[in-house]
């Protein structure tokens, strides 16, 4: 039994191919682990799809070569009060990135950024991190509500 | 609910796309294709009925958006129906639905769409 006092999270991974399929999966594995926490069900649908936008961000930014080898990699880490998802995925290895955007191509370049200010709005805290080795990690964290 | 998507064409120049189940990164290209459709086949003015969307990401607002412009670009327009509560306060606080012409009820769209120039 974890020691919640102790404030050691229980984690939940999960691993998908970086394809657009897959990126439901993920907001329903987000709907089980959420409704751990007495999240409202607000708080659970802006988690949802931040942590989609997050996938979605890989996707549109993944060449094709990418789309079919590499891997978004969600960790969840549980607290009482707050429920932290991580979304790492490291496209580098595959080439650059399409020069068409595959997601939103037909968005004008001044409505660009959609899915980045969802993420913001929508959770206690947004933090995006790049790093050679491990390549883009997306932090997203939602906090429990005081009742 | 499956995602699905048809285009019921209406009178002067509007047709009516329905949209069901949830709109994301993997089924928005179906969407944007059954939109252009219609705007290929001369529909300038379009109501996006979404009384059936459960979910809508930013894929899904970006169709919409590169739609609406199209749509103007052409003397056409884009109305938006019957949103849920979820979609609607998405569209807010992106500050979409300060762009989009939203309406309660798909008839409401059309009517509003029948009094504008052709």
């Amino acid at each position: 039994m974890t020691d919640r006092n102790a404030q050691t999270p229980d984690v939940v991974r999960l691993s998908i191919p970086c394809h657009a399929e897959y990126v439901g999966v993920v907001r329903l594995a987000i709907l089980g682990v959420a409704s751990r926490l007495t999240f409202s069900y607000d708080d659970v649908e802006d988690l949802r799809l931040a942590v989609g936008e997050a996938c979605a961000g890989a996707i549109d930014a993944a060449s094709d070569e990418a789309r079919g080898k590499a891997a978004i990699n969600i960790t969840c880490r549980i607290l009482p009060d707050e429920l932290a998802v991580e979304i790492q995925y490291n496209l580098a290895p595959y080439g650059p990135p399409p020069q068409r955007r595959a997601v939103e191509p037909d968005l004008p370049a001044d409505a660009e950024g959609i899915g980045s200010l969802l993420m913001e709005i929508l959770v206690d805290s947004a933090e995006t991190t790049t790093d050679p080795e491990t390549g883009t990690t997306v932090r997203l964290v939602k906090k429990v509500q005081p009742l | 609910m499956e995602f699905a998507v048809s285009a019921q064409p209406k009178t002067n120049g509007i047709a009516v796309v329905n949209v069901q189940g949830e709109v994301d990164v993997y089924t928005a290209p179906r969407l944007r294709e059954e939109i252009h459709r219609c705007l290929d086949q001369g529909s300038h003015k379009l109501v996006i009925n979404l009384s059936e969307v459960a979910y809508m990401d930013s894929s899904g607002l970006g169709v919409l958006i590169g739609a609406l412009k199209r749509a103007r670009e052409e003397n056409g327009d884009l109305l938006v129906a019957a949103p849920n509560a979820r979609i609607s306060r998405i569209l807010e606080v992106t500050g979409l639905s300060k762009i989009f012409n939203v309406r309660d009820t798909v008839p409401e769209a059309v009517t509003a769409l029948e009094g504008t120039p052709t």
